[in-house]
């Protein structure tokens, strides 16, 4: 398992800039409640045994 | 919708007439319900004059010939403004229709207007910054949410503003509008139904879909929308059966599990209640009831998160580069949550639909549909943050998703049907799942207890 992931301002300012956007230390402040709780729930998947299970796709074409 | 084709292919009353009365119940109502975006009344009464020239030509019609109806207005409809509910999109006018809105018009329907919805179909509630909330029609005191993302789909046709609608569910966006407002609502198997020319929220939950009074109506739409489109990769080249000729009232022998963990038994008291209730009426038709549990639906939360937070702001990425303001707060908040999941944390999301799809197909080789709520809770009032779920207190948002999400995450067909009322007089709705591509069997069990009890017949108040 991951270890959890800190959420400091400067985090996530450098996460962002990762994936090309540019939010504001405001804008970043006001995410940090919704992010805690999605931070939480990727969290559980990393605790699940998945190994040797194939990704599924959506995609069912018959 | 099918007792109204009937009508108008005996010549009882003319598209024009039908048109035009809708159109007056919209000005009437519509102030108030904000279930539409645009009104198209020259054009639809346009559309329904060339309908009437097609039945006294005597071409040959299909049974919706000159029957109006409204799309989500995420549905791109050539010359018509489609929003997707934003501010970004107010002034977008599609080139050509959607391949579904192209089919519906084949086979005679009318587009009376373009319906409201959550801002481009990311929240349950049906809430709109931008054009408004639509109103949920069952309760003329207190502003109580249709439920989303087709939130103007659901209250149009309660209300009866149409007789049909065109929704799109990615974690319950049509069947959880028709259950808060009393309605029916069909999302089908993943790649049964083109995706082409619907504004993308997550490609793969997204599903197109009716929404109508009554399930034999969603039938007649569904047979005129379903089948393969070469303009949407994904849909099936499977033959689309004939969906109302599946409607045979017969539940003898059907095999019906009733959910029970993670589902019927988080309910609330009236809803549990009332989805019992229902499996004892299909019991009693014929139908061979057990109990059943879908174990892995618990991952369902934090891998749908991966895969709809990755694929929204895949979609918004540009947008929200440059047009961030423009959005509702709530939604814009959603699509900042999509910058923080990681490509591991998608592909162990993907790992889990296989966990979760393997269960449902095995659970489902021993039955031919799945029973459940439709939502836990009847409609809240707007506003409303936290509710008590059987297993505790929720967020309104995620106990609004909590039953029908997993059916996107996995594409199995479901179906909402009105199974009853609260003390208070709001709907409760139950949820049919079936087979991949099963949808037949799916209607077939929603009719027949649609034709063994009345709840779709009551109407709201709304003089």
């Amino acid at each position: 398992m991951l270890p959890p992931m800190e959420i400091d301002l400067d985090t996530l300012r450098r996460m962002t800039r990762l994936s090309g956007f540019d939010w504001s230390d405001a804008e970043l402040e006001a995410v940090r409640p919704a992010l805690a709780r999605a931070l939480e729930l990727l969290a559980r998947l990393e605790t699940m045994p998945l190994r040797e299970v194939e990704p599924a796709t959506q995609y069912r074409v018959i | 919708m099918a007792e109204l084709g009937r009508m108008i292919a005996r010549k009882e009353v003319s598209p024009v007439e039908v048109v035009r009365a809708h159109l007056e119940r919209v000005t009437a109502l519509d102030g108030r319900l904000k279930a539409f975006i645009t009104v198209c009344g020259e054009q639809a009464v346009d559309a329904a004059r060339a309908a009437e020239a097609r039945l006294m030509a005597g071409s040959a019609a299909g049974p919706l010939l000159g029957v109006p109806y409204g799309p989500k207005d995420l549905y791109n409809t050539e010359g018509v403004r489609t929003t997707g509910g934003s501010k970004i999109l107010a002034d977008f006018v599609p080139a050509q229709d959607a391949t579904v809105v192209a089919r519906l018009a084949v086979a005679g329907l009318i587009v009376l207007g373009k319906l409201n919805m959550h801002e481009f179909a990311y929240g349950p509630e049906g809430l709109n910054a931008h054009y408004g909330d639509a109103r949920n029609p069952w309760d003329r005191n207190a502003h109580r949410i249709a439920g989303g993302s087709s939130s103007g789909s659901g209250v149009a046709v309660a209300a009866a503003l149409v007789p049909g609608a065109l929704g799109s569910d990615t974690g319950g966006s049509i069947r959880i509008p028709a259950s808060l407002c009393g309605i029916s609502g069909v999302k089908p198997t993943y790649g049964r139904v083109s995706r082409a020319g619907v504004l993308p929220l997550s490609w793969s939950m997204d599903h197109a879909g009716p929404m109508a009074r009554t399930v034999e109506d969603c039938a007649l739409m569904l047979g005129a929308m379903a089948g393969y489109d070469p303009a949407d990769p994904t849909t099936s080249v499977l033959p689309v059966p004939d969906y109302a000729a599946a409607l045979t009232g017969d539940v003898k022998g059907l095999r019906v599990g009733l959910l029970r963990a993670h589902f019927t038994d988080v309910a609330a008291p009236e809803v549990r209640a009332a989805v019992e209730k229902a499996a004892k009426t299909l019991e009693q038709a014929g139908a061979v009831v057990d109990e059943v549990n879908l174990a892995e639906v618990v991952h369902v939360p934090s891998a749908s998160f991966a895969i709809v937070a990755t694929e929204a702001l895949a979609y918004h990425a540009d947008w929200m580069r440059t047009r961030a303001a423009e959005y509702q707060p709530d939604v814009r908040e959603r699509l900042r949550m999509g910058a923080f999941v990681s490509g591991v944390h998608y592909v162990r999301a993907q790992q889990v639909r296989q966990l979760v799809r393997q269960e449902m197909d095995a659970v489902l080789a021993r039955r031919d549909v799945l029973l459940a709520p439709a939502t836990p809770i009847p409609a809240p009032v707007l506003g409303e943050k936290t509710t008590i779920l059987g297993d505790g207190a929720s967020d309104v948002r995620s106990a609004l998703i909590r039953l029908t999400r997993p059916f996107n995450f996995s594409g199995h067909p479901a179906c909402s049907v009105p199974c009853g009322f609260t003390q208070g007089g709001l709907p409760i709705g139950m949820q049919l799942v079936g087979r991949p591509f099963d949808e037949a069997t799916v209607m077939r069990a929603g009719d027949a207890y649609q034709r063994l009890t009345d709840w779709r017949t009551r109407r709201p108040v709304l003089a």
